[in-house]
Order: structure tokens, then C-alpha cells, then sequence
């Protein structure tokens, strides 16, 4: 019974990050139209930084993992400086990653990177340990509550459930604000938002390093609950799910965003635990992330906007042939 | 430190080679189709798998290589036909491309490690005596690879220079719908495009396990970001430039990694890229606005 609590809870947990990332993801793909294949970069960061400013100084009572940033911050300030670090990173990588040139280009270069960040991460032991990853991430609030296990487990997954409320709004209400109006200009008809005075690169910055901070925060939220990290957990393939579930359920609509992050991450990811084993260990793993990848590729082909597609403007409603913006014309 | 420099030249030279041959296939590919291709590493580690298989039969290096290369070509020619042209027909622009691409990439490459069980396979073909000349040491093998890095350069100039078909294939780079109108066949250059550059990036992938000596699934992953790199900076649609690039990022970053930073080695590489990025020249702003299209 315990195992289940504890596995439901740990769903919950999951469910509710892959939410902040698909919504940051969604700001920055689905409102302003750019890619960013190296999501994971980010959401990584934050974990990292609130791993280690957690776990206190390196070398101390954990001589056994070394790396930078040692502290031993109390409760909210590790997911502060997490969103502040995934920030922080996204404004650097911006900053060359964004300027105007061929958007292809610019996928291809974020995608780049990904790889890279990853092999600096694995080769760098002081940095952050290495391939092993850093461990032992104490649970935040446990002895201060008073709690055993399984109900702090609980009160966790509420905790991100709250944090995920505040996401929503803060999203929706970017989006449907005027800044939300001059990004969805810049995602459908670049030229002309630039035309109307809209300074094109620091929107895309700007969008940039929101949605990196909602990715740290997001690592940082899971690490705190998980406890370790590791370069395991951020292959490139990682923001990959997060940007099937945005075109499952809805590009440019934060409610589809919640259907396709339920259908891909959580349902379809976790279906196979519950599978009979087939051929050698490891395949069904292989298998799934093949599938991830058909899945992917035949809504590309069949619905590119998602199940629940972003809403048009009133304006555009009606003689939509004539006036669809490029971003959705067949 | 010089003496340190020097030898990391040596190194630097064997890996701009291997980088070489697979940017030119990205080169051209990229140039001529606008289809920016994340796949081409994964089409890279099966084209080594095919050479490791034939290996294990006692097959001869050589014609290991050529297998690797027709693989790599048959699978990039089917990719060609069969999926990146149905997605341009549905209205797929450049990045939609791009993420069907990456798509493509995570399918093949698990697709290989569901087939290859995960494993980490030894691959040493080709004879590797050691030879030193001055303090740099390199062994025959990597002298080989050199010199077929040299031969596919002196070919696919000589095939784009010299050739009715190397005329047809620059005139479709720089304009397929002129092209068109002035009788050449589009869709026969295409499918020629992906024979040849699948066919080089088969080829690349074989290299580098010949010289790395072992293959896993993500191989060829992990060695995309160095080739993509390399065509982007020495200019798309251009193999002269593609070795100038592959040059620059290999010796750059042998020599970082032999001063002592092994861990930013290849971000030392990429950080030229980053260079040109920050300059902007031409090559990489045209069609921001997107005014490419794609040739499939």
C-alpha cells in the first residue's frame, strides 16, 4: 500500500514538473515560435544549483561527491536561486543563440548545445561529479513538520501542485497580455512585427530567459523530491517528450498542454512498468523511445496544432485562407 | 607547451579529416536540399554498424568502408523519397523540417540500440602501426584516413567543378526553380543529392569508428554537433569550405585538449561557431525571414 502512495505521489511530482516544463515550453515555442531544443539544459541547471546549495559545502560530510557552489541554504531560497540559475544560463546561451538568423539554424544550434552541455558536465568531475551525479539532496521541511515519509511525499506533491496553479496563471496571463500578443506577431509574420517597431531579438530573450527560469525551477522542484541528479536524467532526448507532449495536446494553448503532458510523459511513459518483460532488459526501453519518436513524427504530419490547436483571434476567424498567418498554412 | 602544440597538430589534423568528410556530405545536403538534417549522425552509426557487421564476417576493410557508404546511402535516399518529401508536400517549411528530422534521429538511433542490445562494440580493422616524425605520432591507420579524406575532397570538387552533373547539382543550390525552367531534372538531382551525400555520411561514420575503434548506438550523435558545426561555419554548400572548417575545429580542439582542457575540447571548437554566429556573415542570416525554401 505504501508503494502505491508512494508511487502515486511520485507520478503527481513528475506530472506537475513536466507541466511547468511544457508550459515554458509552450510560452517559448507555442506564443513566440522559438525552438529550444536544449530545454533540458535549463531545467538541469536549476536542479543542479539546488542540489548543491542544499547539500552544504563540498568535500564536508560528503566527501564522496565534489562540486561547486556548496551551501546549505534553508527551504525556498535553493528553488529561488534554481529559477535564477536557469535563467541565468538562458540569457547567456541566448544571447548568441537568438539573434536573427535562419530559425533551422537556430534549432540546430540550441540542439548543439544540448549535446555539448552534457559532455562538459560528464568530463568536468569537479563540476558537478561527473557522469555520477550529485546525491543525497536532503528533503526540504521533513524534520520541521514533523511528517513521516509517506505523508510528506504527499504534502510535497501538493506543494508542486500549488507552485504549478501559479505557473498557469503567470503564463496565461503573459500570453494574453499585449508582450503575449507582440510574441505570437513575432512567431506568425516576423517582418512585420519588426516593422511595427517591436525590437525582434530582445523579445525572443526575453521569452527565452522566462521560460528558463520556469525550467530551473522546475529542476530544482524535482530534485528536492528525487533527491540526486544526474547527467542521466537530461539527455537531449529528455526535452524531446516534453515538445511531443506540447504537440499532443495543444501548440500554443496551455490547456492542451495539460492533456498532452497527462497522455506522453505520465500514461505513455509509465505504461510500459506495467508491461510483461519482452526480449532482453532494456528493449521495452528502446522500444519506448522509438515510439516517442513515430508519435512525434505523425503528428507532425497529421496535427500539427494538437489536440486542443491554440484559439484564433476574432479577427481571424472566418476568411481564414486568405489571411492565416504562415506559422499555420497547409 | 610547444612541443605539446605541435604534437596536438598531428591529432588535430586526423580529426579534422574525419570531421571532414562527413561535413561535406552535410554540406552539400544542407546546400542543395535546405533540409537541415539532425538525422545525419544516426544515418552515420548505421553505416558503421553495416561496416562492424561486415568486419565480423572477416570481410576486407576496404569493402567494409564501401558497405558502410552504400548503406548510409540507401537509408538516406529512402529518408529522401519516402519521408522528408512527404512532409514538404504537406507544407513543412524549414524548421518544421528540422524538428521531423530530429524525430527521424531518435527513431533510428534507438532503433540501433534495440538491435545492437546496448552494447559497446570493438571495431579495429585496419593495420595501426605507430610512426613518429618529430614529436608527432601517428599511426597508419590515421595516415590512411587522411589521405581518403584528401581523395573524397579531390572527388566531390572534381564531381561539382568538372561535371555536367556537378553543374546541374550547383544551379539547383543556388536556384531550383531556374534550374528547372532551364530543363534540368529536379527531382533526379535530388535523389542523386541524397545517394551522394548518404553516401558520405555512411562513409564518415565507418572513419570514425575505424579511428575511435569502438561503436555504440549514439556514436554517431555525439559527433554530430562537430560536423554540423564545421558546415555552417565554412559556408553552406561549399566542400572547400567544409575542410577549411573542419581544419580550424579540429586542431583547435586537439590543442585545447592538449593544454589541458579535455573537458572544453570540443565546446572549444564550438566556440568558434559561436565567433562567426556573433560576426553574422552572410551564410547563416540569409532567410531569416524565410525567404529558403526547401528543395525536396
Amino acid at each position: 500500500m505504501s508503494a502505491w502512495s508512494f508511487y502515486i505521489a511520485t507520478l503527481v511530482v513528475y506530472f506537475g514538473v513536466d507541466l511547468l516544463s511544457g508550459w515554458s515550453l509552450n510560452l517559448q515555442y507555442g506564443y513566440a515560435g522559438v525552438i529550444n531544443f536544449a530545454y533540458i539544459v535549463f531545467q538541469a541547471a536549476g536542479a543542479y544549483v539546488a542540489a548543491t546549495v542544499t547539500l552544504g559545502p563540498s568535500g564536508g560530510s560528503t566527501t564522496f561527491q565534489q562540486y561547486v557552489f556548496g551551501a546549505n541554504l534553508p527551504f525556498p531560497i535553493p528553488l529561488i536561486l534554481a529559477a535564477v540559475a536557469g535563467a541565468a544560463l538562458s540569457a547567456v546561451v541566448g544571447l548568441f543563440s537568438l539573434r536573427r538568423i535562419r530559425r533551422d539554424y537556430q534549432a540546430a544550434i540550441l540542439l548543439i548545445v544540448s549535446l555539448i552541455a552534457i559532455q562538459v558536465v560528464e568530463s568536468d568531475v569537479a563540476l558537478f561529479n561527473g557522469s555520477n551525479g550529485v546525491t543525497g539532496v536532503p528533503r526540504p521541511l521533513f524534520s520541521a513538520f514533523g511528517l513521516s515519509i509517506s505523508s510528506w511525499e504527499w504534502v510535497y506533491a501538493a506543494w508542486v501542485l500549488i507552485i504549478c496553479g501559479a505557473v498557469y496563471a503567470l503564463v496565461q496571463w503573459l500570453g494574453n497580455s499585449s508582450w503575449g500578443r507582440a510574441l505570437r506577431a513575432m512567431r506568425d509574420q516576423e517582418d512585420a512585427a519588426a516593422a511595427m517597431g517591436f525590437n525582434i531579438t530582445a523579445l525572443r530573450l526575453q521569452v527565452f530567459i522566462i521560460g528558463g527560469a520556469i525550467a530551473g525551477l522546475s529542476g530544482g522542484l524535482l530534485v528536492e523530491y528525487i533527491g540526486a541528479w544526474s547527467p542521466g536524467a537530461w539527455g537531449y532526448a529528455e526535452t524531446f517528450v516534453i515538445f511531443t507532449a506540447i504537440f499532443v495536446g495543444g501548440v500554443g494553448n496551455n490547456r492542451g498542454v495539460v492533456i498532452g503532458v497527462l497522455l506522453v510523459p505520465i500514461i505513455f511513459l509509465e505504461i510500459p512498468r506495467f508491461l510483461p518483460q519482452i526480449g532482453y532488459p532494456g528493449l521495452i526501453f528502446s522500444l519506448q523511445w522509438i515510439a516517442i519518436g513515430i508519435m512525434w513524427m505523425l503528428c507532425l504530419l497529421l496535427r500539427p496544432r494538437g489536440i486542443m490547436p491554440e484559439r484564433r483571434p476574432i479577427a481571424l476567424r472566418g476568411h481564414d485562407r486568405m489571411t492565416t498567418p504562415v506559422s499555420t498554412q497547409k | 607547451m610547444w612541443y605539446l602544440i605541435v604534437s596536438s597538430l598531428g591529432f588535430g589534423v586526423v580529426l579534422a579529416s574525419i570531421i571532414a568528410v562527413a561535413a561535406m556530405g552535410f554540406t552539400v545536403q544542407l546546400g542543395l536540399t535546405n533540409v537541415l538534417n539532425l538525422s545525419y549522425g544516426a544515418v552515420m552509426t548505421v553505416g558503421a554498424f553495416v561496416a562492424y557487421l561486415a568486419a565480423s564476417w572477416k570481410i576486407n576493410a576496404w569493402v567494409a568502408l564501401l558497405l558502410g557508404g552504400v548503406a548510409g546511402a540507401m537509408l538516406t535516399v529512402f529518408l529522401g523519397n519516402f519521408v522528408f518529401k512527404v512532409y514538404a508536400r504537406r507544407g513543412a517549411r524549414l524548421f518544421e523540417m528540422v524538428m521531423v528530422t530530429l524525430g527521424l534521429a531518435l527513431v533510428i538511433e534507438y532503433a540501433v540500440q534495440a538491435v545492437s542490445r546496448d552494447n559497446i562494440y570493438q571495431f579495429a580493422v585496419l593495420p595501426s602501426a605507430s610512426l613518429s616524425w618529430g614529436p608527432i605520432f601517428i599511426t597508419v591507420t590515421q595516415l590512411i584516413l587522411i589521405g581518403l579524406a584528401i581523395v573524397v575532397f579531390l572527388l566531390l570538387e572534381g564531381l561539382l567543378k568538372l561535371t555536367k552533373l556537378g553543374k546541374a547539382l550547383r544551379a539547383m543550390a543556388v536556384d531550383p526553380s531556374l534550374a528547372r525552367s532551364c530543363g534540368i531534372r529536379t527531382t533526379q538531382i535530388v535523389t542523386i543529392t541524397w545517394l551522394i551525400t548518404g553516401f558520405l555520411c555512411g562513409m564518415a561514420g565507418v572513419i570514425y569508428v575505424i579511428n575511435s575503434q569502438s561503436v555504440n548506438y549514439y556514436t554517431g550523435q555525439l559527433f554530430l554537433p562537430l560536423v554540423i558545426a564545421a558546415a555552417i561555419l565554412g559556408g553552406v554548400g561549399s566542400p572547400r569550405g567544409a575542410v577549411v572548417a573542419s581544419l580550424l575545429m579540429g586542431i583547435t580542439t586537439e590543442v585545447v585538449s592538449a593544454l589541458g582542457g579535455s573537458a572544453y575540447s570540443t565546446v572549444a571548437g564550438f566556440g568558434i561557431l559561436v565567433v562567426v554566429l556573433l560576426s553574422k556573415p552572410s551564410s547563416v542570416t540569409g532567410g531569416a525571414s524565410g525567404n529558403v525554401q526547401l528543395t525536396v
